[in-house]
């Protein structure tokens, strides 16, 4: 991603700022809102599936601890949700932290293995306990404005995007990340410590899926374990993320926009067949994997780079090999 | 690893210690009881049949595997089973016989990842590894991605990586098998230069024209032991080591 798309994305936040004050409907805001935060899902899976190589087929526990942590600082410890947000992205943090140390040494498929049983793990552990109602789930106080919320959304994933596309885009980590996923033991000789860097986005993934969950949370004030820590969390921000494209950012955020179109689209006039839903899910992530492994938008940037150079190549032969050496 | 409470007697002027390194693997040795050392400045041929333990030797020197037994000492400090990542910011680069490009990045991104070891802001990486890939002779293909490289590229950007560590200790595992005369002369070109900037060379290669003529001292590996040792005239007339080869592959 450069320069020129990150001025086009301030253009599309720009205008994401303006949209409460165009759109009156609460529903339509209410769809934008969640589509807002299906792309921080999306990008936040992406970080380490796209980058580092690792699936995570766990993402949703992420979510749903932060959604309970920040649900329970406010029901139990009557914080402030300002102040119980950051504490339920941390929870997220600490857990992928402990989670991550033993996984992360797993090979790819052990490790998409090793984080779902972890999330099942977690949603039982939900299930069963008292101090988060078991399966009946939690309420929490109504806070019912829209627009704060809506703004808030719109707020943290822009940070979160802004945040990721300096670490992972501009920033050496973002180089050494990569090193790793092209090949962990040739990155070993080259001074890089693959479990460290391998752990540490881990944690830049969890943290903000922690935070989305506790303003949905507080957003939606009811959660239980099937919403916030079920494997559709995860599955849907796998299906927008691939189906977008790996390792751009811009793919899973693209990604997200559509499919939670679809999705949208789909409940609204065809609530009554949600299984249906789910097996085009399924058909989507096979087809785009088989017809389009690099995503819509890894596919679509490539071709556009093809023709680029096919371009430079008849008008200006060579003449930007040196050219583009300190861009 | 533990390190003795009490440092070397007086700090040797060999760079690197090998004492009696064994590696097994199952019941097979791959590296027996191998001894030699390298003085700085040096560049020591490791030679051997196919099979003879210089891959796995190399890899424990570089942290990749620990020895079963003896130790490895850089600069008069054991380093024995210390991990790769660390090895590399004291100063042992390597290359690998089957080379390891960052196939998705480009060239340039390739060694800037080198460089970040010695220079952890991006812009001054840059500016090294631009340095690195002109006297690697790769400049001109820094925004090609690496997996488009050429055998000999490969090889090349194995080397330039290395090099973007600023290593004291450089581990060349074949870099010129498989090159035309031509790309082989240049590689040796270049390693040549390198010693000339101070930096030790130990080389593992088939090609007994680039051992004999660039190797201060050479040792030689069969079956995981060392056979002989010496200067590359006296080992290429050493009865043991062409029996060694005989067979194998006559050079
Ligand atoms: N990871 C491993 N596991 C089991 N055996 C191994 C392993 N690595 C090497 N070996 C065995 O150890 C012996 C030494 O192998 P090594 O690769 O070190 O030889 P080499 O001298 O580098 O050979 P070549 O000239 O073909 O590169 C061989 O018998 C090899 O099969
Ligand atoms: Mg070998």
């Amino acid at each position: 991603m450069n320069r020129k798309h990150l001025l086009f994305t301030l253009v599309i936040f720009g205008l994401l700022m303006a949209v409460p004050s165009v759109v009156r409907d609460t529903f339509f805001l209410r769809v934008i809102t969640e589509a807002i935060l299906w792309i921080g899902l999306a990008i936040s899976w992406d970080v380490l599936a796209g980058y580092t190589g690792y699936l995570n087929f766990g993402h949703g526990a992420f979510f749903g601890i932060g959604a309970y942590v920040t649900a329970l600082l406010i029901n139990l410890a009557h914080w402030p949700f300002l102040l119980a947000l950051p504490v339920g992205g941390l929870a997220a943090g600490v857990v992928a932290a402990i989670a991550g140390i033993p996984t992360l040494r797993l090979k790819g498929a052990y490790f998409a293995i090793a984080t779902w049983a972890l999330a099942r793990a977690i949603q039982q552990g939900a299930l069963v306990m008292d101090i988060t109602g078991g399966p009946d789930g939690m309420r929490l106080p109504p806070f019912l404005h829209p627009h704060f919320f809506y703004f808030l959304m719109l707020l943290t994933v822009a940070i979160i995007f802004g945040g990721y596309w300096f670490l992972f885009e501009k920033a050496p980590f973002g180089l050494k990340v990569k090193a790793i996923r092209e090949d962990e033991q040739g990155a070993m000789s080259l001074g890089l410590n693959p479990s460290w860097i391998k752990l540490q986005a881990f944690v830049l993934s969890a943290i903000p899926t922690g935070i989305l969950g506790g303003i949905y949370a507080y957003w939606i004030t009811y959660i239980d374990p099937a919403s916030v820590l079920g494997d559709l969390v995860t599955d849907q921000a796998v299906v927008m993320a691939v189906f977008g494209g790996l390792g751009t950012l811009i793919g899973p955020t693209i990604g997200a926009v559509i499919i939670f179109a679809f999705k949208t689209c789909f409940w609204a006039y065809l609530s009554d067949y949600q299984v249906l839903y789910l097996i085009i899910l399924g058909g989507v992530i096979a087809v785009s994997v088989v017809f389009l492994p690099n995503g819509l938008w890894g596919t679509l940037s490539e071709y556009l780079r093809a023709r680029r150079i096919m371009k430079n190549n008849t008008s200006a032969p060579r003449a930007t090999d040196k050219g583009v050496r300190h861009v | 690893m533990s390190e003795p409470a009490i440092s070397d007697p007086a700090p040797s002027e060999h760079l690197l210690q090998v004492e009696g390194v064994t590696k097994t693997f199952g019941g097979l040795h791959a590296v027996f009881q191998v001894s030699f050392q390298i003085n700085s400045g040096e560049i020591i041929g490791l030679i051997g049949p196919n099979g003879a333990g210089k891959t796995t030797l190399f890899n424990v020197i570089s942290g990749y595997y620990a020895p079963n037994a003896g130790h490895i000492r850089f600069n008069g400090q054991d380093i024995s089973g210390k991990p790769p990542y660390k090895l590399a910011a004291i100063g042992i680069g390597r290359t690998f016989q089957v080379v390891k490009p960052f196939a998705g990045l480009t060239v340039l991104e390739n060694v800037v990842i080198a460089s970040l070891v010695r220079y952890p802001k991006r812009r001054q990486a840059e500016e090294h590894a631009w340095k690195v890939l002109e006297t690697t002779g790769l400049a001109d293909r820094a925004t090609v991605q690496a997996s488009s490289l050429t055998l000999a590229g490969r090889k090349r950007l194995e080397v330039s990586k290395a090099l973007a560590l600023e290593p004291t200790l450089l581990l060349l595992d074949e870099v010129v098998a498989g090159l035309n005369p031509t790309e082989a002369d240049r590689t040796i070109e270049l390693i040549l230069s390198l010693r000339r900037q101070g930096i030790t060379i130990l080389i593992v290669e088939h090609i007994m024209r680039v051992i004999m003529n660039i190797s201060d001292r050479v040792v030689v590996l069969n079956f995981g032991q060392k056979i002989a040792e010496g200067n590359p005239r006296d080992v290429a007339t050493n009865p043991g080591v062409i029996q060694a080869y005989l067979g194998e592959a006559p050079q």
